[in-house]
């Protein structure tokens, strides 16, 4: 067994046995009639495509295995999300979501039916970033909200802990820990370097990465959140211009600082924190 | 239907011994039968099977629940046990009762069935709660009689009331005092009216005024606040909501649930299935369909237009509405669709009472952040 994630369609389920997986498929039916319970000790989550399926199915099933809904269409799926409130008294369910037009109201509603959120797409145009902003405000600031929206939340924690991370890593688009398996059962690079074709070396991507766009003189030269992008929003185009996408990341930042510091002034002599 | 829990409101009768302005019922001579009791019961637990629940609540309600005989409530009460224990399903009991009927002979099953607790209903001032053919006063002293009957048996009884014209008018102060310092009342819940069943002069009088309303409820809250909170005083839906402000628990009001179709269905004593007792007596075009009619209560929830017409309403409403901009989205979902329906003849709208809640929202929010 390795320590690569496959992400595979339900119907090749038999060939990845005993490895690591993400299920994904359009009816939730097919999970339920395919993933044995012997299988889910290797199941991470369980992805659905169309949020048009009955979820009936999945509420006696899967020993409260995650799921992802998958947000293709912001405006169609929005009103869909309700039927999956539900689930969540037995799994946790994390949406997906495009940064397209209309992402905010899927999250913002996602949040409200305390279902988790996932941002997905690299490179936001300008009005994106202003809705990007204001979702890092709502997740930061807005008492009503409990769940978390990534990749906010892991890299808010990483500042916070000062552990390195990569986006790579948080948005689970790191080749060299996670493979999309398509249709047909080819390996390929996952989520959004799905379309990239299938590379001899997995791992070189990142390694390219790091030597291209995020090692060579240029914006991301000095960029400040070099550690943590490691090229992310320079993929694929790579004269992409990040200042807005470094704003939203300083936000980040400084609320995870402001807290740092907020806690170790109340557990400092004098504070509050003992007393 | 969370998985884990779902509720039936059971209407056992529609007769009913009062004769309230604004009740929204429409009262009819129709009893359950025990023998029906146990078709309904059996077709609920295959539900529950089928949709791997394990917890159930009942909700007794009326019509009035006191015009049947207890001993009809202890049989029942052993129908549904048996049932219960050969699914292994958890069931648990509550009773709404106007109290008018009460009497001793009800302890037994008050105590065995609906663990010493009884919910009724008072407001303050009473304009509109009558027996039949009586007035207002004299209800109101019948009722506190009862009530304390009940009260010096060991019985406890919380209240749900509703603010009139001129409960606005005498202020949250005297309100309270009545429930809580004159009748000892340490449970009760404000809710808002709405004009359902047929109309009448009180009923368009709905609704209420939203500012005003709006300020008396924050009033209200702000004076349990200072004289309740953490005393035993429990005061919904203020309680709920500094619980869910301080901790983010969603023990919410049924009208702020993300979709009420998810939690619960009524049962009329004839088998008709609402969404709930509001519906069901006065709105047959939005019931569901009949339990004894047919083999799966399963099937009729799944295969009714009425029942799906209401499950869409919140996504209807984040498109339509301005529900999605607004910060408390989380903990309203549009309100009520009885409400939405009976103020504007329109299920997919958002409730009229939405001025009225967020001011509600936006000052338990504040009084949540600096409570005692």
């Amino acid at each position: 067994m390795t320590d690569i994630t496959c992400n595979i369609p339900v119907a090749l389920i038999a060939r990845f046995r005993e490895r690591k997986m993400i299920v994904r498929a359009h009816d939730p039916l097919e999970i339920v009639e395919n993933v044995r319970d012997e299988d889910l000790v290797d199941v991470s989550f369980v992805q659905l495509l169309s949020l048009n399926g009955k979820i009936d199915s999945l509420i006696g099933w899967g020993n409260a295995i995650p799921v992802e809904l998958v947000v293709s269409d912001t405006c169609r799926d929005l009103p869909l999300l309700y039927r999956y409130a539900p689930l969540l008294a037995v799994h946790p369910v994390r949406v997906s979501v495009p940064l397209a037009p209309g992402f905010g109201k899927v999250a913002k509603l996602a949040l409200s039916l305390n279902l988790a959120v996932k941002l997905e797409g690299g490179q936001p145009e300008a009005s994106l970033l202003a809705e990007m902003h204001r979702m890092a405000l709502l997740y930061l600031h807005q008492s009503t909200v409990s769940e978390p929206i990534e990749f906010f939340h892991s890299l808010f924690l990483a500042f916070y802990h000062r552990h390195p991370i990569s986006l790579w890593t948080i948005q689970e688009e790191d080749p060299s820990l996670v493979r999309h398996i398509t249709d047909t059962g080819e390996e390929t690079m996952p989520g959004r370097l799905a379309g990239m074709g299938v590379p001899t070396d997995f791992s070189a991507f990142l390694q390219d990465m790091q030597r291209g766009p995020a090692g060579e003189e240029g914006e991301c030269a000095g960029c400040e959140f070099r550690l943590q992008c490691q090229g992310y929003f320079k993929w694929p185009l790579r004269e992409y211009r990040c200042a807005g996408v470094q704003e939203l990341l300083r936000t980040l930042r400084g609320a995870a600082e402001e807290l740092r510091t907020d806690i170790a002034s109340f557990h400092a002599p004098g504070g509050g924190g003992q007393r | 239907m969370t998985g884990s829990h779902f509720s039936i409101i059971l209407l056992p009768t529609l007769g009913c011994n009062a004769d309230c302005e604004y009740c929204f019922e429409k009262k009819a001579n129709h009893h359950l039968s025990l023998d029906h009791l146990a078709v309904l019961i059996e077709k609920v637990m295959d539900f529950l099977a089928r949709k791997h629940i394990d917890r159930l609540s009942i909700y007794w309600q009326g019509g009035e629940v006191m015009t049947l005989p207890p001993e009809w409530f202890e049989q029942a009460h052993s129908i549904i046990r048996r049932s219960a224990e050969a699914r292994r399903k958890e069931v648990v009991h509550y009773l709404q009762s106007n109290m008018i009927g009460y009497s001793r002979k009800w302890n037994r099953v008050i105590r065995e069935m609906f663990g010493n607790s009884v919910g009724s209903s008072m407001d303050f001032p009473n304009l509109h709660r009558k027996i039949k053919d009586g007035v207002p006063e004299e209800y109101e002293r019948l009722w506190i009689r009862k009530v304390r009957e009940a009260r010096a048996c060991g019985i406890k009884v919380s209240v749900i009331a509703l603010p009139n014209d001129q409960t606005l008018q005498i202020g949250a102060e005297r309100f309270y005092s009545y429930f809580v310092d004159e009748l000892g009342i340490t449970e009760f819940q404000v809710n808002t009216p709405f004009p359902g069943g047929s109309s009448n002069q009180v009923k368009d009088g709905y609704p209420l005024d939203a500012k005003r309303l709006g300020r008396f409820l924050l009033d209200l809250a702000r004076v349990w606040m200072d004289r309740g909170f953490g005393k035993g005083v429990q005061v919904s839906p203020f309680d709920r909501l500094v619980e869910y402000f301080v901790d983010g628990r969603k023990n919410l009001l049924c009208i702020w649930r993300d979709n009420c179709v998810n939690d619960f269905v009524c049962i009329d004593p004839q088998g008709y299935v609402s969404q709930c007792d509001c519906w069901a007596a006065s709105y047959p075009e939005f019931r569901f369909g009949n339990i004894f009619d047919r083999d799966s209560l399963f099937d009729l929830l799944g295969n009714s237009d009425a029942r799906r017409r209401l499950a869409e309403r919140p996504g209807v409403l984040v498109q339509r509405e301005d529900c999605i901009e607004c910060r408390y989205l989380g903990i309203c979902h549009g309100g009520c669709p009885v409400r939405a329906y009976t103020m504007q003849g329109d299920l997919h709208r958002k409730d009229p009472y939405c001025p009225v809640y967020l001011t509600l929202f936006e000052g338990m929010e504040r009084l949540a952040a600096c409570r005692p």
